[in-house]
């Protein structure tokens, strides 16, 4: 018999190493004789958009063309470093770490700038489209290329470090601030499971990430759509297997990853909120985005079917048995 | 203020070289003459061993095989320097290096692999977290299996459990799972135009990388260089070393360019797993729905490693009572050495498992109250203003209300 | 050691290999099309797929020497340079793209869809991509992807500016 349920299920996940570990970012800004802008830093891309969320911050705060952005993020040799690309912590303190550069990197070009334009302050000055600008005439201007061309030894560059907000929780009581910021997610589901076959169908799913600002959109709908990937496999699929030490399926034809037909399409909600202290707002949801998910699929199966799954993966052989279970109390 | 650039969904600046097959992994790079490299692992969870690598190393076409006796500092990890770049003594999981030959194929490298010969003095393993704990368990290193106890302490839990209206007991168990990221570990290591060691790999932190090349091989951290490559997935799986200080090694020692690459089958024994997890809850309520207390125990399995245990369980524990308000809370989180496959990071990093948890307490507890998981969760959530199980004050972005509602209505 | 010849991309080949080496061997090994990328090895994630002979096949599952006289394509064979094919297009624009290792496979096991279909469903797209894996993306904006490259295929959809 197929039995419908729906659940729901609410999380939330503090960014960074958290506990007063030191979690720090730094990135260099540096003008090239061409007029374009580099951006050094050593944070990762590991396919959650981290270049691009890099590159976007530092346009914005420049207020410069992405195009005239170049990145360095991959060499030890020349970038800085910025952490690890995990704890959902690159966009938050390196992308702070990156305006924190820029803003010193504007204040340099507009000092620069008076230099060249022969003027006694660097009030009014304005930089944008690879320009700086006397507010008061747009004629009145210095170009980026200009400014590099007047760099005579060594680079014309600024950079800044991020330290993210973290306190040492008390030993005895583990009170105290150990992350920062939080972030929110919400997810409801429904499910189909086959009474005979122990099969779990998702049908339908909802899931709202908080975000603080969205940098990327459609990025941020990727990473929603991977979590929840991610969550439903673990909740579902995904076994190790392991048994007196060894894992036993140590294969993709063994370890069962879902497939595109085993998916479905998401609806998802983007919430904003700004936080005070991120990069435009924007806070990190790698992780955030799998944490409710696993959960509110265990939940949608009690709905369907009564019975309280306590031990993952919710594998059919495991919705059988538990099944049975219930039938054979119920006899007694 | 108006925003050009952020809030606009550009095309990803990678996105380019990845559609046309351009983008460079570890893999992709081929050089004439390079050299091969493959690693022996240990087949037992848990046994001393003895190794000799003679007839091996007379094998036409292998150029070395390193071992524990040519690293200099033989210890890294992220936390706890509790691995081993090669075993020496003891091999404490299946999976473990013990030996990394270096030859001019990779068919060599296997033969030469079969021809190590490894005695193991098969110990009896630790494989129960629970029985780990335990004073009189087998001890893994050190004088106990115990790597980290997180404790949560506000308000008195177990009385306003007793004083509760309705509390849900139960245990929830989690597995270990792997990342399964698409791209098998793959590295290249060679000397670079300064006599630099560098190494291509896909990393989730070069810097950290070098830093850990370095100790091992007890040189300064500028003589290393790490080339992170694009990064086939990683989701908290390439966080600890795997072939960055064999391939940094082999490298130095004999100035070629030399390439490691793991099958599926290898890269499953190579990373760190996702915490398993065994959470007792005890969740109070009153007449209302509103939470009293709640009481949990947390016990990681963190394998025969520590990887980022005291942080998985530490974030484990302090979300454990889920993003609500709760007057008092009693939590005690433990990460445990086991013979299992060691557990480290993974996406969501503790605060994943305890959600599992968390949530299905809150479904119960309304159920009992005959109120809708919706209402429940609305009279207990976290609001700008509220404070949280360790105390802190939520005083900036805290959109949980608009997620709940969104989702449901 | 076998010679075989075979066209790679509308080039013609006479090499000389090993017996024991695969499709995906030749094909990264000898002519260093590293697009063509090797995940599991067993062909269960589709990361090495190519298209020979007009068939979409894991080339991880195929001896060199079976191939002697045939036809591949691979993801090197869809753009020259920046010049880059409607359904690449639509990966990027969609947003389908992330970590990347899956992507060749996926935009092979695309065209091979869209050259039977240009009008598939969402469901024939699922169906066309399932012996695909992705860890990354839950294949959903995969999915549009290929929807959106059908479009331009059929001209009910132009492309973006």
């Amino acid at each position: 018999m197929i039995k419908r349920g729906k659940g729901l299920a609410i999380s939330y996940y503090g960014t960074g190493y958290g506990n007063g570990y030191p979690d720090v970012s730094n990135a260099i800004v540096r003008l090239n004789k061409d007029g374009k802008v580099s951006i050094f830093v050593g944070g990762t891309e590991v396919g959650q958009g981290a270049k691009t969320v890099f590159v976007q911050i530092a346009a914005e705060t420049l207020n410069i063309n992405i195009e005239d952005i170049i990145l360095y993020s991959e060499d030890t040799i020349n970038t800085p470093d910025a952490g690890t690309a995990a704890a959902s912590r690159q966009t938050y303190n390196t992308g702070n770490a990156i305006k924190l550069a820029c803003e010193k990197f504007i204040e340099e070009l507009k000092a620069k700038a008076k230099e060249i334009l022969n003027l006694d302050s660097t009030e009014g000055l304005i930089v944008s489209d690879s320009n700086v600008y006397l507010n008061s005439s747009k004629n009145d201007k210095v170009s980026f290329l200009e400014i590099a061309s007047n760099v005579k030894n060594g680079f014309f560059e600024s950079q800044a470090s991020f330290t993210a907000h973290t306190v040492e929780m008390d030993v005895e009581t583990g009170q105290g601030e150990p992350y920062w910021p939080y972030t929110f997610s919400a997810c409801e589901v429904e499910v189909e499971v086959n009474t005979l076959t122990g099969i779990v169908n998702i049908i339908h799913a909802r899931f709202a990430q908080d975000v603080g600002k969205a940098v990327n959109p459609r990025m941020i709908e990727g990473q929603i759509d991977g979590g929840f990937y991610m969550g439903q496999s673990y909740c579902l699929f995904e076994d190790l297997n392991i048994v007196d030490g060894k894992i036993m399926n140590n294969k993709y034809s063994k370890y069962l990853l879902p497939t595109s037909m085993d998916t479905i399409d998401i609806d998802k909600i983007i919430i904003e909120d700004p936080e005070s202290t991120a990069p435009f707002g924007a806070k990190g949801i790698g992780e955030p985005v799998t944490i409710p998910v696993a959960p509110a699929i265990l939940n949608a199966i009690y709905d369907a079917i009564n019975v309280r799954i306590n031990e993952l993966p919710a594998t059919p052989d495991k919705i059988i048995s538990a099944l049975k279970k219930v039938k054979s109390e119920d006899q007694l | 203020m108006e925003l050009k650039h952020i809030g606009n969904s550009i095309d990803r600046i990678d996105s380019l070289a990845k559609v046309t097959g351009k983008a460079m992994y570890p893999q992709d790079y081929y050089v004439d003459n390079m050299l091969y490299g493959k690693t022996l692992r240990s087949i037992y969870p848990f046994a001393k061993i003895n190794i000799d690598t003679r007839e091996a190393q007379n094998l036409p076409g292998v150029i070395r095989i390193f071992t524990h006796n040519d690293v200099p500092n033989n210890a890294h990890g992220v936390l706890h320097k509790d691995q081993l770049v090669f075993c020496k003594d003891i091999v404490r999981r299946i999976g473990d290096p013990i030996a990394f030959v270096v030859a001019e194929t990779e068919k060599i490298c296997e033969e030469a692999i079969e021809k190590i010969k490894v005695q193991y003095e098969i110990m009896k393993p630790v494989l129960d977290p629970i029985e780990a704990m335990k004073e009189d368990s087998i001890k893994i290193h050190g004088d106990s299996n115990i790597v980290y106890h997180f404790k949560l302490r506000k308000g008195d839990a177990l009385r306003a459990l007793e004083e509760s209206y309705f509390v849900a007991t139960n245990t929830y168990k989690t597995h270990s799972i792997d990342h399964a990221f698409l791209q098998p570990e793959a590295g290249i290591g060679y000397l670079d135009e300064n006599g630099n060691i560098a190494v291509i790999v896909a990393t989730q932190y070069p810097h950290y990388d070098r830093e850990e090349i370095a100790y091992c091989l007890n040189l300064p951290i500028e003589n290393i260089r790490i080339i992170n490559s694009n990064v086939g997935g990683a989701f908290g799986g390439r966080e600890d070393i795997t072939l960055q200080v064999h391939l940094a090694l082999a490298a130095k020692t004999l100035n070629r360019v030399i390439k490691c690459v793991y099958s599926r089958e290898e890269s499953f024994l190579a990373h760190s797993k996702r915490h398993a997890m065994i959470m007792n809850y005890s969740t109070g309520v009153d007449k209302e729905g509103y939470l009293t207390a709640v009481k949990a125990e947390i016990i990681g399995d963190t394998g025969a490693y520590a990887s980022w245990a005291d942080n998985v369980l530490r974030k484990a524990g302090v979300h454990a009572t889920g993003p609500y308000i709760v007057p008092n809370v009693m939590v005690d989180s433990y990460a445990v050495y086991t013979n299992n496959p060691y557990a480290g990071a993974m996406r969501g990093f503790g605060a994943t498992q305890v959600a599992v948890a968390y949530e299905q307490q809150m479904d119960i507890l309304a159920r009992e109250l005959k109120m809708s998981p919706v209402e429940i969760r609305l009279k207990n959530i976290l609001k700008v203003g509220s404070i949280t199980s360790t105390g802190q004050l939520l005083n900036n972005s805290v959109p949980l209300e608009n997620c709940l509602r969104s989702v449901t209505e | 050691m076998i010679n075989l010849k075979i066209n790679v991309n509308n080039t013609d080949y006479e090499i000389e290999i090993d017996e024991e080496k695969r499709l995906i061997d030749l094909l990264r090994d000898e002519l260093r099309l590293t697009g063509v990328k090797e995940g599991c090895s067993e062909g269960e994630c589709g990361a090495c797929s190519v298209i020979l002979d007009g068939k979409l096949v894991n080339s991880c599952l195929i001896m060199a020497f079976q191939v002697n006289d045939s036809k591949v394509v691979t993801i090197e064979g869809l753009s020259e340079g920046d010049n880059i094919n409607y359904i690449q297009k639509a990966f990027i624009e969609a947003g389908a793209v992330q970590c990347g290792y899956c992507t060749p496979g996926m935009i092979l096991a695309a065209k091979a869809i869209l050259d039977k279909n240009p009008n598939p469903s969402r469901e024939e797209i699922r169906m066309g991509i399932s012996g695909n894996l992705c860890r990354c993306t839950g294949y959903e904006k995969i999915v549009e992807a290929i929807e959106l490259a059908g479009g331009y295929l059929n001209g009910t959809k132009t492309y973006r500016e």
